[in-house]
């Protein structure tokens, strides 16, 4: 039986708050305590996805392998040139696309997360930001086994055409993991922003639709960063995942390693991202349980 | 918090707006802007300078007509809204049924439903654990199903699994909202048996229910809310046959009339 002194070190106080964000520290104990509940969330979302299909899993490598070739068909094919050169491309656009599609998820299922998680954000009390959380977790281990499928193509691509230039392992790739941290801040800040105006506006993730996809189109995905001269380079630094898309460029396919702008220009989208969307998510998550 | 007290609120008010737009999109709020024009939004005050303070291992039952205020007063106490003025105080850790099917993804099975609604409660993975078999078993549900997608229950079983992972949290206070209208006779007598339980190991229990005969059956005290005021507090019988006359008149009594 429970006795006095065990309640007395759970006492909880609801008042008002008197700035617009809950008190912060607070908060990012309550979220790190129940990390594990947005990693579960993640891996049962992953399973009941595929649990229909007959595939399952396998098309968490031929959903991004298909998309690669069809725009390679596009790109390099009926514009000619299937030589050397276009291996260069199709890995670059591989490692692009694969590496967008990471960001897209975590932005699009988060966009989602707030409004689908009605139920469970009427009846239980946690930090908000675990369901996008949950949503990057998602797209994070969707994003893993397609990077085995861009060694096999190169590999395979690099018997068939010996002379092409594509970085084999090198010191350069230390740079992946900081790339993937920028990404992935980037993308939750901007899922948290997102999440929050679908709340508001329905029809935010219809709109959000049309945006990752010219925001692919402006990326150094289909293009190479190197292709952009004078002030068109602006172009990759005013895209949120421009500096990040482009320092994958350089460390998979050129084998060099990051310039102090593109270092710059990730850590301060990642920073931005999550500071505008942080505050914008957490300043309204009380006013969730209404508005949903 | 005074020794002794599950929930102690203090001059409680919550206050929201709410749209006046049949939709709110992107698209509307840009019209607007474009033609200068205000959304047109309502103040909602849902719970209105209440005071109330809750023993521990007490079961309270809250009535009142829809609109009262009682699952805003509840989410408050949840945590999951906040007070616009006043405070509440909570003493022990919550376990929480206000929307039924909690964390449930249909595609999935029961058991992994219920790892899920515990991990969403704070419980650590190894406790939602070993407690699996043992909501499956309180809630009754036919062989094998706890591992057949969530889809394929039939709403009691559905609303018999919410309940059984809320009531297997071994909360400190439990808040239940028009949670025991689901399941059959056997299932009801069933669940008021663990709330009898829980207030005996100094659990706290709020209920709120259109059901008035569980409130009189269960609860030990009850209030009843109308408009987000708190009208009347005591023995559930009273409080009941009082809520009734409101009902069958459509008036409130005379000495209400100026709260």
């Amino acid at each position: 039986m429970p006795t006095n002194q065990d309640f007395v070190s759970k006492v909880q106080v609801f008042e008002p708050h008197k700035a617009s964000l809950p008190p912060l520290i607070p908060y990012v104990k309550e979220f790190w305590s129940r990390r594990t509940f947005a990693i579960e969330l993640a891996r049962f979302n992953d399973k009941a996805e595929y649990l229909g299909s007959r595939l399952g899993k396998v098309w968490l490598i031929l959903n991004p392998l298909l998309l690669g070739i069809v725009y390679y068909v596009v790109i390099v094919i009926i514009r000619g040139g299937s030589d050397h050169n276009g291996l260069t491309r199709l890995n670059h656009l591989l490692i692009g696309l694969f590496t967008f599609y990471f960001a897209q998820s975590t932005v699009m299922a988060g966009a989602q997360s707030i409004t689908l998680g009605g139920r469970l954000i009427l009846n239980q009390a946690f930090p908000r930001t675990l369901l996008p959380f949950s949503c990057a977790i998602q797209a994070f281990r969707e994003f893993l086994p397609t990077i085995p499928v861009y060694v096999l193509v190169l590999v395979v691509g690099k018997w068939i055409y010996p002379a092409t230039q594509i970085a084999g392992i090198s010191w350069n790739f230390l740079w992946i993991p900081f790339i993937i941290v920028c990404i992935a801040f980037t993308a939750f800040g901007l899922a948290l922003l997102f999440a929050t105006m679908n709340v508001y506006f329905r029809d935010t993730n219809k709109l959000l639709t049309y945006i990752t996809r010219i925001w692919m189109y402006l990326s150094p995905i289909l293009w190479l960063p190197s292709s952009l001269h004078g002030k068109a380079k602006l172009l990759l630094y005013v895209n949120p995942l421009g500096p990040a898309l482009t320092a994958n460029s350089r460390v998979w396919i050129d084998d060099t390693g990051l310039s102090r702008n593109v270092i710059v220009g990730c850590i301060f989208w990642a920073v931005t991202s999550m500071c505008v969307g942080g505050y914008f998510f957490i300043s309204r998550e009380r006013d969730f349980a209404i508005r949903i | 918090m005074p020794e002794g007290l599950a929930v102690r609120i203090e001059d409680l008010s919550i206050t929201y707006k709410v749209s006046l737009e049949s939709k709110r999109t992107l698209k509307n709020a840009l019209m607007r802007a474009s033609l200068r024009q205000e959304s047109r939004m309502r103040t909602i005050e849902a719970v209105k300078h209440m005071t109330l303070d809750i023993p521990h291992g007490s079961v309270l039952g809250i009535v009142g007509s829809n609109g009262a205020g009682k699952s805003t007063l509840m989410r408050c106490i949840a945590g999951i809204l906040t007070p616009t003025q006043g405070r509440v105080a909570v003493n022990g850790k919550i376990s929480t049924l206000l929307a039924l099917g909690v964390g449930f993804n249909p595609a999935l099975s029961g058991r992994d439903n219920i790892i899920l609604g515990g991990l969403a409660s704070g419980l650590s993975k190894e406790e939602i654990e070993s407690k699996t078999d043992e909501i499956a078993k309180f809630a009754d549900l036919p062989d094998g199903f706890i591992d057949l997608p969530v889809r394929t229950y039939s709403s009691g079983m559905y609303g018999r699994l919410s309940f059984s992972v809320a009531v297997s949290m071994t909360p400190d206070i439990l808040l239940l909202d028009e949670a025991l209208s689901a399941g059959d006779a056997a299932f009801k007598e069933k669940s008021f048996e663990r709330m009898r339980q829980l207030c005996a190991e100094a659990r706290t229990i709020l209920i709120v229910s259109h059901a008035l005969a569980t409130v009189t059956d269960l609860c030990d005290e009850a209030i009843w809310m109308h408009k987000g005021t708190m009208l009347a507090q005591g023995k559930p019988d009273k409080i009941v046959d009082e809520y009734l006359k409101f009902l069958n008149v459509g008036t409130l009594p005379s000495s209400y009339e100026d709260m």
